[in-house]
């Protein structure tokens, strides 16, 4: 019995998410000489950056400055590659990307005034893990007791009416429901904030702050937390309801075991890693419902970042950069739940 | 089973009932849909403002008048080809076309326009003069125009507003305005400064100045104007020379406060079209996305099922590695870097939607290819793909089904979320768009709810329609569950 052959297995598959999207990016990025644009502006912010430099130098002769800066400019431009074609500084542009190593920012800005893409993205990182970490737990939660009271009680009115709201939960279009909770909650009752992190102006020390933070987050949260619930919950619902149907069940029954130990130990413990598969696929979603929920809420997390970067003047190197972060958030909460998998299901340690 | 067999199990349960009903209303609607509209309507109609001028701006639907229980002005535009009076005089023929308008509500209308079409002569340019005739009997001439005179070289008969009407807007233009202030210098013993004739001409059109206050000093009218009800007539009079000179047509529009079925957005465009032509969109999104992906998807499981061994371990790793890719961020960045074209931007759903399927239809195919009808198949001697089209494809097809139409509304949602994003195509107008049109021009905090819940509620009734028939499909697929119900 061992854990870490099933998991290396795993995060190499992971690893292979994560190279795939990387190579899909350069590759996308090369061959519609997006990259090279990028570059470009990469050159043009070091030659600016020279020029004023030499400029200040008394006495300097202006046709010398130019022969210095064009030199300079031929010199970054070989360290760049950009004079070789685009598939030949593929590896390069992989590592550029790792390490978000992408220049600065056309129009976007870091709270504390930095046009890096780097500063910029992980500025805004931790307020799309809080909202995300927040949104699943509390799935992952009221979906698992829902599911599997509907489950115990198949066919009767709670189960009928929470089925129809899985299939409603589904079928809603996530950033339709946030303005929906927009226009009910924040207009029509007055009763939270329509938008953004913070009230103006951001109340004063740690606990208040905090609370405020919580206070804006009501809607956003609940916003993710009602779209993915229906699927998940319904998910639930099927597996508990597969498990139920075993023989070993009717056994347990038979025995005179109580309800509560039956579904715990013979149905739940069974039913855990489907279930927790099924989280996964939640994770997937909940994902992309961040992108917009964030949108609409004008959470400034990432996927804020993202509308700000597509809309107006594009910032091609944010959104590069967007994309890797997600798919990396994305490898490692997966992964995570890989590990939960593992543990869960003993099949496949013995495998 | 037979597809009538399916399809009696399908309508004989709750859900699929459901479903079935409104998938044929959605296709009767797509139907018209498809056949009213040209197939290039969203560069030539939607996205022309000039199509849409003649239209209130972000209005609410007729209906909510009985919601709210105001009083709103219904919107009414009218192309009068014929002049109501004919006078010849001294100084030519005076040819007068009129609309008769009854105004009988308690809001003045959101703009007035009267737009000449077609205008031709053949010695002296025509005199065209504006104006509207008041139930207290009074008429303002708002507006007088000439014709263009002729140019040089230009031969007779001259045409004048054919390809370009002259379109006024009398609430907007500066003349009418002045105009007006004028006339109420003249008639009433009260007048009205020019800044508030700017903000509401429209209201002081159908109002007389009357700056009466209540007790505490206030207004009892806004801009001091009391709405004035009754009969008006707006009328368009041209004077020619000639006796061979035409007019084509006049339209007259008076906007109103609330408009057509489905109201109007920000630019004056008729939700009611926009959303009735977005609807068979929605349903090709669907339909093409889940039918190509569960065709690959399908045939990749059969295949990595039967024939196993490298071919299956390659299909394996390749739908593992996309199927944990995040979706949404990488289709941002794709269709950010290779255009928002729609049938791209469906491609590039089927490319990462596959593989959860594969994965499915393998583990299905592991069972039945170990069964005994796929073993005598093998011993009479059937070729591989034969076996499995003939022997091992029916018996996932129902599974296969139900997850075709279960994909449908994912790629519906998937395509309304890029729209929303802005990435949408923007040739062809969608539900999505429209959405996003009203959430960046700040429809959703002014409350301009019919711009922004219909989209929705249609998205979600379409999705809607597919969860249900493919709930519906359920005890099909899985037998153990017609025995439970």
């Amino acid at each position: 019995m061992s854990f870490a052959r099933p998991l290396a297995i795993r995060a190499l598959s992971l690893l292979g998410v994560l190279m795939a999207v990387l190579v899909l990016l350069v590759v996308s990025l090369g061959a519609t000489g997006v990259s090279d644009k990028l570059l470009r502006a990469i050159v043009g912010e070091e030659v600016r950056g020279i020029r004023s430099g030499l400029a200040q130098t008394p006495g300097i002769d202006p046709d010398e400055l130019e022969n210095i800066v064009a030199a300079r400019r031929k010199d970054l431009e070989e360290s760049y590659g950009l004079d070789k074609a685009w598939w030949r500084r593929l590896p390069n542009t992989v590592f550029r990307v790792i390490s978000l190593d992408l220049g600065e920012a056309r129009t976007l800005k870091s709270t504390s005034g930095s046009r890096k893409v780097s500063d910029i993205v992980l500025d805004r990182l931790p307020n799309t893990a809080l909202l995300l970490t927040t949104s699943l737990v509390i799935t992952a939660l009221i979906g698992l007791v829902m599911g599997v009271r509907m489950a115990t009680k198949v066919g009767s009115k709670t189960d009928r009416i929470l089925s129809y709201f899985s299939a409603i939960s589904f079928a809603m279009p996530t950033w339709w429901m946030g303005i929906l909770m927009i226009l009910i909650f924040a207009f029509q009752l007055d009763l939270l904030p329509a938008g953004g992190m913070y009230g103006t102006p951001p109340p004063e020390g740690g606990f208040a702050r905090f609370g405020d933070l919580l206070w804006h987050a009501i809607l956003p949260v609940s916003t993710l937390v009602l779209v993915s619930i229906g699927p998940y919950m319904y998910s639930v619902r099927t597996m508990t309801m597969n498990v139920a149907q075993e023989d070993h069940v009717m056994i347990a029954r038979a025995k005179g075991m109580p309800e509560g130990v039956v579904t715990r130990r013979h149905i739940l413990r069974v039913a855990a890693p489907p279930i927790v598969t099924g989280l996964i696929f939640g994770l997937t979603s909940s994902l992309g419902g961040s992108i917009l929920v964030e949108t609409i809420f004008n959470w400034r997390g990432m996927g804020r970042l993202f509308f700000d970067a597509i809309t107006g003047t594009p910032d091609e190197a944010v959104i590069v950069a967007l994309t890797f972060v997600f798919t990396l958030m994305f490898v490692i909460a997966r992964f995570i739940l890989e590990v939960l998998y593992v543990i869960l299901d003993p099949r496949v340690r013995y495998n | 089973m037979t597809f009538r067999q399916i399809l009696r199990e399908l309508v004989s349960n709750g859900p699929g009932k459901a479903g079935v009903a409104m998938l044929v209303i959605l296709i009767a609607l797509s139907i018209y849909s498809v056949a009213r509209f040209p197939f290039n309507f969203g560069e030539t109609r939607w996205n022309n403002p000039a199509e849409w001028a003649d239209n209130p701006k972000a209005v609410p639907p007729s209906w909510s008048n009985w919601l709210s229980g105001s009083n709103g002005v219904a919107h009414k535009k009218v192309t009068v080809r014929e002049p109501a009076e004919v006078v010849t005089g001294a100084r030519g023929t005076v040819r007068t076309y009129a609309l008769s308008w009854d105004f009988d509500v308690d809001e003045p209308p959101t703009f007035v326009s009267m737009t000449v079409e077609g205008l031709t002569y053949n010695v002296r340019p025509p005199v065209l003069s504006f104006s509207l005739a008041r139930p207290d009997g009074t008429e303002v001439v708002l507006l007088r125009q000439v014709a263009r005179a002729p140019r040089p070289g230009e031969v007779a008969p001259f045409v004048r507003f054919r390809e370009e009407p002259l379109r006024i807007s009398i609430t907007t233009e500066p003349n009418a305005i002045n105009a007006m202030g004028d006339f109420f210098r003249q008639n009433y013993t009260e007048t009205v400064s020019s800044d508030v004739l700017r903000f509401s001409m429209a209201r002081a059109l159908v109002s007389v100045p009357d700056p009466s206050v209540d007790e505490d000093g206030e207004r009892l009218f806004p801009g001091g104007l009391r709405l004035l009800p009754g009969t008006y007539e707006f009328r368009v009079t041209a004077t020619v020379t000639d006796v061979g000179d035409t007019l084509d047509s006049v339209r007259f529009v008076v906007g109103g406060s609330v408009f057509g079925l489905m109201g109007t957005d920000g630019l004056g465009r008729d939700l009611a079209v926009g959303l009735l032509f977005g609807l068979p969109i929605a349903l090709f999104i669907g339909i093409a996305a889940s039918v190509v992906t569960t065709t690959i998807g399908a045939s990749l499981g059969i295949i990595s099922g039967y024939v196993g061994g490298k071919t299956d371990l390659a299909i394996q790793r390749l739908s593992d590695i996309i199927l944990n890719v995040p979706l949404l961020p990488l289709l941002i960045f794709l269709v950010f870097v290779f255009g928002s074209n729609l049938f791209l931007i469906i491609f590039f759903l089927v490319a990462f939607s596959w593989p959860g399927l594969t994965i499915l239809i393998r583990s299905m195919v592991l069972q039945i290819r170990s069964g005994q009808l796929i073993e005598s198949a093998v011993a009479l001697g059937a070729s591989r793909w034969r076996v499995m089209f003939r022997h091992v494809f029916p018996h996932a097809a129902p599974f296969i089904f139900s997850q075709m139409i279960f994909f449908a509304p994912a790629a519906i949602l998937a395509e309304a979320g890029l729209s929303f994003l802005g990435l949408g195509d923007p040739s062809i107008p969608t539900w999505g768009q429209i959405l996003q049109d009203g959430f960046t021009t700040g429809a959703v905090f002014l409350g301009y709810w019919w711009w922004v819940v219909p989209p929705g509620v249609l998205i979600m009734i379409t999705a809607v329609t597919f969860m249900f028939l493919a709930l519906g499909l359920e005890p099909v697929v899985n037998p153990r569950l017609r025995r439970m119900n």
